[in-house]
């Protein structure tokens, strides 16, 4: 094909989109909508593992201890526990330092009252594993001593968030392949509405000569671009949501402020996927309404 | 040019439309095929442009074996040729200018050559002074030489023409034969499928009558001229 034709069939493609206009938004919009929950649910899903995986790498666990336990009883549990031999590090965090922290979330009445003998919270020393291939013997060693109530045994939160981030791939995964099929559908039908307001046109080419490639580009072009620029609102909305959302889940969890992966890292692969995402589809879904139609002949394309 | 033999067409619900038909048009000739509605006349003709396959028989159309012709050859089997419809099909959004540039852009012409060559035919056709005109600005004559001139624009071995006159009226009718003939002395092949005998008759040419999807006569008559000029008969060269 000669590079003055692909020029004018880019301008009637984008031309296409300008004709069909109504078509082309209501499909964008759709599109759009799409890919929003798809990148939602694979931006959830990627910061998951990425908090698992922080989580497996933490080797700090809390210990909490009896509520009434004695405070000498306490330094002598803190000794304990120091000899422990996996044991690299172990630090006092008492109660009043724990009510300290949520000082400010609490407001000044309630927090004045849960001074003293009051303060629901129990102390507890903040461990420090040298290695984290015996944590679970040396977890077990700890919860044997006299005074230990709980330890914060954060496999099990792995456990739990492992549970949860298949539970996110696997509905994540159905939603996308839904949501591919979905998309698909809308653009195909955008480019059968466009093929055939424009069946006139088709039924002229063929009979002159024109070969399938030819017919077909300004299509693909027009599904190309609805796809692209879907791709590329999506990836907007998604990068401006992110950080709010962000900020707002870490201020329901403190671990999650650490763990998940900052804008600045991922913003250029999202907008990279989802462009990539909406041409694919783009591509995907003009060539299944062309291919079927080019089939048909003369009075057939017009639908006589 | 043209090579059937024993071509017959059944349709998938059983319509036989030709049977056994077997002819040969020759580079350079004026046909009028002719005969009643359901005849198997326009059966014929997209057999020519393959858009529909016989069901036996042999086609060779411009050097292409219809029988055997794949898919992706088809658009250079219809480069060959220039079709005109009785209801034109122009597109109503374009210019006179753009609906026959079209043709040429279809096929990949450059801007340039499109310029010359749709400025001669609209020319040739009588339409000088309409290029920027929209079909809906036009009678139905001037619709159908555009038809004729984007059917002519992209130099064809043959025009075939599919009741050209069938939508307008019998003076216009007569202009459109005029320029058909006029094409024809330039060398092109012409084959015209009507039902108005008169034209037929006043016309002349070879003359092949197709009734109940047989070829009931093929007759050669002296090709009549009279009531038009032959000083423009160089015009039609491409």
């Amino acid at each position: 094909m000669k590079l003055s034709s692909m020029g004018y069939l880019i301008k009637e493609g984008l031309r296409n989109i300008w004709n069909n206009r109504m078509m082309s938004l209501a499909s964008i919009v759709v599109l759009v909508s799409c890919l929003i929950i798809t990148g939602a649910a694979m931006l959830l899903s990627v910061n998951v593992s990425n908090l698992i995986s922080n989580i497996g790498d933490d080797n700090q666990i809390n210990v909490y201890l009896d509520y009434d336990l004695p405070d000498i009883e306490a330094i002598k549990l803190g000794s304990k526990i120091s000899k422990i031999p996996n044991v690299e590090d172990c630090e006092f965090y008492s109660k009043d330092e724990g009510i300290k922290e949520f000082e400010e979330k609490l407001g000044d009445d309630i927090y004045q009252s849960m001074q003293g003998d009051d303060n629901p919270l129990g102390n507890v020393y903040k461990v420090r594993l040298s290695d984290l291939s015996e944590y679970k013997e040396t977890i077990d060693q700890i919860k044997s001593l006299d005074g230990v109530m709980s330890i914060s045994d954060r496999a099990a939160i792995a456990r739990t968030l492992t549970k949860l981030n298949q539970f996110v791939t696997l509905v994540g995964s159905w939603v996308v392949a839904i949501l591919a099929v979905v998309t698909l559908f809308i653009i195909s039908n955008t480019i059968k509405m466009t093929m055939y307001s424009r069946r006139f046109e088709i039924s002229i080419m063929k009979s002159v000569g024109a070969t399938n490639a030819f017919v077909r580009i300004p299509f693909i072009i027009e599904a190309m671009t609805i796809g692209l620029i879907s791709g590329l609102l999506a990836s907007c909305v998604l990068i401006s949501i992110y950080d709010p959302l962000r900020e707002t889940a870490s201020g329901m969890i403190a671990l999650i402020g650490t763990s998940t992966i900052p804008l600045e890292k991922i913003w250029l692969p999202v907008l990279l996927t989802f462009s990539g995402i909406g041409i694919v589809i783009g591509i995907l879904g003009g060539f299944i309404s062309i291919t079927k139609y080019l089939r048909k002949e003369g009075g057939e394309i017009l639908g006589w | 040019m043209i090579h059937l033999q024993n071509v017959s067409k059944v349709y998938p619900n059983g319509t036989e439309a030709l049977k056994n038909v077997s002819l040969d048009i020759e580079k350079g000739e004026f046909v009028f095929i002719v005969g009643p509605s359901g005849a198997g006349k326009s059966t014929f003709l997209k057999l020519l442009i393959h858009e529909e396959k016989a069901t036996f028989g042999k086609i060779t159309v411009n050097g292409f074996n219809l029988m055997k012709i794949r898919n992706g050859k088809v658009p250079y089997l219809r480069r060959t040729m220039g079709i005109v419809f009785q209801d034109f099909r122009l597109i109503d959004k374009m210019t006179v200018y753009d609906n026959i540039a079209f043709a040429m852009r279809a096929i990949g012409s450059s801007e340039k050559t499109i310029k010359r060559r749709v400025k001669y035919v609209i020319d040739l056709v009588g339409l000088t002074g309409k290029e920027k005109c929209r079909p809906n600005e036009l009678s139905g004559g001037e619709q159908q030489r555009v038809s004729l001139a984007r059917a002519l624009v992209n130099k064809p071995e043959m025009i075939i023409a599919d009741e050209p006159t069938g939508n307008i009226d019998p003076k216009m009718s007569f202009e459109i034969m005029k320029k058909l003939v006029e094409i024809n002395r330039s060398g092109t092949t012409v084959i015209v499928v009507t039902h108005e005998h008169e034209l037929v008759r006043e016309f002349g040419g070879r003359i092949i009558i197709i009734k109940g999807g047989t070829i009931e006569k093929d007759d050669r008559m002296p090709t009549v001229y009279h009531n038009f000029d032959d000083d423009n008969s160089g015009e039609a060269k491409q």
